[in-house]
């Protein structure tokens, strides 16, 4: 029959096991981080630009290649070459304090990305969170999708303004031609051009198009801008600093209370 | 002739090209460019004074103040004084630009006692403030204020814009504290009749009905305010080839006329002053207003009091402009629906949203229609229905067709 002591060990071991366990997921999970990001020998401390929730982040170090392993390492079928360029950034993590904003800038990256790599980063940035795993791919996967997300909402956009401009030409080209804007008095065909342009661009953004485009790059911007902000105020936290969200609090109290002594005022005026 | 290019590639490098060009060889081309460039390289900022009519602060209530101008005559229309409320979105400097197209120097020629209010200059710190806030708080303490000085009688609130909106709002709830209400290029119903916009007007309409509530809300959210960069190049956007073509052949056409780019460094220097709104209050404003049209719908609320315009009791002028981009016609006009025949009157100004304020025709139209509105509505002699002398003068009577109140989804 089993003593209460030896129920209290089977308890103990089972929480040494799970423990062990646990630890030994997060070695992995840090390991291959840590191996992914380090691949190119070089670059700065990457923890003062992630700063908060980023662990001990002090032995690794960035590159685009680093970048690129790291996300096979997830998706092993994931074809990296599909969006090389730039390669004049690897050492973008070198620039200290602006390590943390051009993060965000995918264009350090690459131009357009697949669907497949955004898939993978939403997969990252979706995950489980752990308690007590620091788990910095979630962001900066976060990060990385909502900046692709803009960049190609800022292409689509370009996209249906192109439109409005070839149409406008075309419009032009009815009556005149390029030749006729270089000529030395283009008064008559400059202002059919801009009568022109004018017409097409006005109608264009009425269209649901241009609305469905402008709404989706909106959108995207202000997904990057929040993005700064969260990192921003990492930043404060861990440097002491008030954060945004503490100076706001104190901004709606003060708000608040201002209301409450002028509705004061007017109740004891009324009396 | 025609370029015969189907292929879109070609056909937009062609158009950028076909830009290029045109720009390129008017400069290249136009003394008149040059005469223009020579000015503006000699002028300085100092030279491009605006709103410089004097005037003292007498109420301040956090930054809100209000100024009282000098008056510029000895002689005095009984007229009850004019408290001027620009909105949030711009600078209450629009109204007194320069000597010669300023609307406060209209009113003080004509014996106004001329009051404006200035919203100061919102930081982050004010984003929790709601129009809740503005409209029933400042703007209330500064009429308030001026009905105390008046001797406790009511005033008259000429609102421009979104300060328009909060003045019908404010005399619909404070129907007591106004002897007279007047409008211009003010949204009332914020969707319009999209079906009838001319091409490049209701584009703020549409293109805010387009976002939805968490849109918005991120938008606010993230930045605490909502930037006046950012409204400024929405305002740029709504008139793509003006905005693309203003400070290049705009300023070409002008042939080095010094005072006609004086008054567009004037105006830019208005436009280029654009403070940051209080978000909380740019969140009602674009999602209750904007998306869901509150105000018609009898839902937008001040002090906890749902607001009926109905409850507008005095005698109201309504300036709208034909052309405006920003505020259409239709957005404006439907204020007449919840006020009685003898209560409303229009002007239809023929001209854009600024122009009602800045154009030189607007000196006689807009400032000489407001003054004899009053003298006629709000004087002792005109409520007697004995018309002065001004009142002769053509206010575009609204002609009643309106039903009751079409509020549109």
């Amino acid at each position: 029959m089993a003593t209460r002591d030896d129920g209290l060990d089977a308890m103990m071991n089972i929480w040494q096991e799970s423990q062990a366990a646990f630890f030994k997921a997060q070695k992995e999970v840090a390991d291959s981080f840590t191996k992914a990001l380090s691949q190119t020998g070089q670059g700065a401390d990457m923890a003062g630009s992630m700063a908060g929730n980023m662990a001990d982040m002090s032995t690794m170090s960035g590159g685009v290649k680093a970048w690129q392993d790291f996300i096979k390492s997830w998706a092993p079928g994931w074809d990296p070459s599909a969006m090389m360029g730039q390669p004049n950034r690897t050492n973008m993590f070198n620039m200290g304090r602006d390590d943390v904003f051009s993060m965000l800038d995918a264009s350090n990256w690459t131009q357009f990305a697949p669907d497949q790599l955004r898939d993978i980063l939403m997969s990252i940035a979706n995950g489980p969170r752990f308690a007590d795993l620091a788990m910095p791919q979630v962001d900066a996967a976060g990060a990385w999708r909502e900046v692709l997300d803009y960049q190609q909402a800022t292409a689509d956009f370009a996209k249906t303004m192109q439109k409005a401009w070839s149409k406008a030409y075309e419009e032009y080209s009815k009556s005149f031609t390029l030749e006729d804007l270089k000529a030395p008095d283009p008064g008559e065909a400059l202002d059919a051009w801009l009568a022109a342009a004018n017409e097409q661009l006005l109608d264009i953004q009425r269209s649901p198009e241009f609305l469905d485009a402008q709404r989706r790059m909106l959108r995207a911007g202000n997904e990057i801008k929040a993005r700064q902000r969260d990192l921003a105020e990492q930043w404060s936290e861990a440097y002491q600093m008030p954060t945004r969200t503490e100076v706001d609090d104190l901004a709606k109290i003060v708000q608040e209370l201002r209301r409450e002594v002028r509705q004061l005022k007017r109740q004891l005026a009324a009396q | 002739m025609a370029a015969s290019q189907t292929d879109p590639e070609k056909l937009l490098n062609e158009a950028m090209q076909a830009w290029a060009a045109s720009v390129q060889s008017l400069v290249e081309s136009g003394a008149k460019a040059v005469r223009s460039s020579e000015f503006l390289a000699s002028a300085t900022d100092l030279e491009v004074a605006i709103a410089e009519t004097p005037s003292d602060e007498v109420f301040r209530i956090d930054k809100v103040t209000v100024s009282r101008y000098q008056p510029l005559t000895e002689v005095r229309t009984d007229v009850p004084p004019v408290l001027i409320s620009y909105g949030l979105f711009g600078r209450q400097t629009m109204i007194d630009l320069q000597e010669d197209r300023s609307l406060v120097r209209n009113l003080l020629s004509a014996g106004v006692d001329v009051y404006v209010v200035d919203w100061g200059t919102p930081t982050r710190a004010d984003q929790f403030i709601t129009l809740d806030d503005i409209i029933d708080d400042y703007l209330r303490s500064c009429v308030e204020y001026l009905a105390s000085r008046n001797d406790g009688k009511p005033i008259t609130m000429f609102g421009i814009c979104e300060g328009g909106t909060f003045s019908a709002a404010l005399a619909a709830a404070q129907p007591q504290l106004f002897a007279g209400l007047a409008l211009a290029i003010t949204p009332i119903d914020f969707k319009g009749d999209p079906d009838n916009f001319w091409p490049g007007e209701g584009f703020l309409n549409s293109w805010i009905s387009n976002l939805t509530e968490d849109d918005i809300d991120l938008l606010i959210g993230t930045y605490g305010m909502l930037p006046g960069a950012l409204t400024g190049a929405v305002f740029s956007s709504l008139t793509p080839v003006t905005s693309m073509t203003k400070y290049n052949l705009g300023l070409a056409r002008m042939d080095g006329n010094e005072a006609a780019i004086l008054n567009f460094l004037r105006m830019e220097k208005w436009i280029a002053d654009r403070p940051d709104h209080p978000g909380a209050a740019a969140r009602e404003w674009l999602n209750d207003l904007y998306r869901e049209n509150h105000l018609v719908k009898g839902k937008f609320k001040i002090a906890g009091k749902a607001v009926d315009l109905s409850n507008i009791a005095c005698p109201v002028l309504n300036i709208y402009a034909k052309q405006d981009h920003i505020v259409p016609a239709s957005c404006t006009r439907p204020l007449g629906d919840f006020l009685s025949d003898d209560q409303y009157e229009e002007i239809g100004f023929p001209g854009g949203h600024v122009g009602v304020f800045v154009s030189g025709k607007a000196q006689g139209v807009v400032a000489g229609g407001l003054v004899e509105w009053m003298e006629r509505k709000l004087t002792a002699a005109g409520a007697k229905g004995q018309p002065t002398e001004t009142s002769s003068r053509s206010a575009t009577k609204k002609t009643k067709t309106r039903a009751k109140t079409k509020t549109k989804a």
